[in-house]
């Protein structure tokens, strides 16, 4: 699986690293988000989920590996 | 205008709802027309107000919210498009002054909001922590030998206003010069005999900003006033009216917001004890996702109005350029195709999405400062007054809830405990010190540590 996000919809909501602190990351300046890495391990798969759709901006987008 | 432009309007026109969201009846009521409007029209035309669009349905919401021919412009004297900003209608209060960033487009908007985020950013918010757990503190020793508190009063009106006169550079000891009439301001009627001596508060309030604005230009110290001051837009320093709209806004959105949400969820606790237990207990997991549903339930700020900018076609209704839309955020949050059950509580809710702090480039600057200060707000009662029971009888929430779903009283009764340090006055000179000392009001970009409290 892997997760990124998308810059120009994020605006620093926070609840991706609310819900799951250890795969996204927000800039100390803005608060803006970005994925700590592009492959997501398997014990955070559900957390960066959950993450994803809580995002109010909708900016964080998921590839399932098939 | 043709016969057939005529035609068009009203078929552009053709969901069309009575919405009035400043009468009482619009508080009491909310439920039931949240459902009407998701149930017949997620986004409906209404007369009052001489006429602006209104939009419910999270879908129309999310994209309306975001589309950039939809502006924020409050154009007070005509220099632009004429467009009349996020007060639907004009606040008479607001008409003269605009609402700093809330009230401005791209790129203008961006000027200032890169020279606000330092402050704001969820780092430059962690670093007061200790701060604003050492005033709610203050806060609850005032009343904790007593077994009495209002928790609007005496908790929440006082914590996110000496926060904010902090982070500004505004001396601690005039929170309640600027909280009184903020708070006032928003639930005093225009035909209210109160009116005069609100006015008169907000006057006094106003005159001590600017003082201090003209205090700091001349000795800086640190704070969103001094940055403010220092900024400049293509090599010129930013105009004063657009200063005080800005800290005015920063006044304005953080005081009254985080005391509606605070008092809120306290009184919804209270009502269900069973519910404040297990929040108290699983807190490590349950203290973020209860407050964003705590957030999405009670929606402090319920919306904001806008204006067309182009004619544009979004969602399947067709508007005109000049035309003026209200974004419900309180109604897109109760929206049943995104939130299961939406008029529950669920503390653990999963995929909460909420509207509350609206969306796009607006999303609100202080979002960072309101959950730290109500955390601390709330998890201090848990602790040291786990039994509160609030009074329903003494309860006073705002009559109309059109600007701030608010409240002025909410008075609660708790087994007595002990202090643990000073009152608040006595915190408050020492708070001002370490401020002083530590220059906690610097930027992210020039303090990077937390507070300490001695």
């Amino acid at each position: 699986m892997k997760v990124h996000v998308d810059s120009d919809r994020c605006q620093g909501h926070t609840l991706c690293s609310m819900i799951a602190p250890d795969s996204f990351v927000l800039d100390d300046i803005e608060g803006h988000s970005s994925a700590v890495s592009e492959d997501v391990p398997p014990d955070q798969e559900d957390a960066v989920r959950e993450a994803a759709q809580s995002c109010p901006e909708q900016a964080i987008i998921i590839t399932e590996s098939s | 205008m043709s016969v057939d432009d005529i035609v068009s309007d009203s078929d552009r026109k053709k969901n069309r709802y009575h919405f009035d969201r400043h009468t009482p009846e619009y508080r009491t009521q909310f439920e039931k027309i949240t459902e009407d409007i998701h149930a017949k029209c997620p986004v409906a035309w209404t007369d009052t107000y001489e006429g602006h669009w209104v939009a419910g349905g999270s879908q129309a919401v999310f994209e309306l919210a975001r589309c950039p021919v939809v502006s924020n412009d409050h154009d007070i004297n005509g220099e632009r498009q004429g467009y009349k900003g996020i007060s639907i209608p004009t606040a008479k209060r607001a008409s003269g002054v605009r609402g700093g960033i809330l009230e401005m487009d791209e790129p203008e908007h961006r000027i200032y909001r890169t020279v606000l985020n330092p402050f704001l950013s969820p780092a430059a918010v962690k670093r007061w922590a200790p701060f604003i757990d050492d005033v709610t503190r203050a806060c609850l020793d005032e009343k904790i030998e007593e077994g009495v508190i209002d928790f609007v009063d005496d908790l929440a009106n006082v914590v996110p206003a000496v926060l904010t006169l902090a982070m500004l550079g505004i001396p601690l000891n005039k929170w309640s010069m600027y909280s009184e009439p903020t708070h006032a301001a928003l639930y005093t009627p225009e035909h209210s005999p109160d009116l005069d001596r609100v006015n008169a508060m907000h006057r006094e309030m106003g005159l001590d900003l600017l003082n201090n604005m003209i205090e700091i230009r001349e000795n800086a110290r640190p704070g969103i006033v001094n940055a403010l001051i220092q900024m400049r837009i293509d090599g010129e320093p930013a105009p004063d009216l657009e200063i005080m709209g800005n800290l005015g806004l920063i006044i304005g959105g953080g005081f009254d917001t985080t005391t509606a949400l605070t008092a809120h969820s306290l009184e919804w606790l209270s009502q269900h004890p069973d519910q404040r237990e297990r929040l108290s207990r699983e807190r490590d997991t349950l203290l973020d996702p209860a407050t964003e549903e705590f957030l999405r339930y009670f929606t402090p700020a319920p919306g904001d109005g806008r204006t067309f900018s182009d004619d544009v076609e979004i969602e399947g209704t067709q508007f005109k350029e000049g035309e003026r839309l209200w974004i419900s955020w309180a109604m897109a949050n109760r929206d049943p195709s995104v939130f299961a059950d939406p008029n529950e509580i669920v503390l653990d809710r999963k995929g909460n999405r909420h509207f509350s702090f609206g969306l796009g480039v607006h999303r609100c600057i202080g979002s960072n400062v309101a959950r730290t200060v109500f955390k601390s707000m709330l998890t201090a009662v848990l602790d040291r007054m786990p039994d509160y029971e609030c009074d329903p009888e003494g309860t006073v929430h705002y009559e109309t809830i059109g600007v701030i779903q608010g409240m002025r009283h909410l008075p609660a009764t708790f087994t007595p405990g002990r202090r643990v340090g000073a009152g608040l006055d006595e915190t408050l000179e020492k708070l001002q010190r370490i401020c002083d000392e530590q220059q906690l009001a610097l930027p992210i970009t020039e303090r990077k540590d937390a507070a300490v409290i001695d």
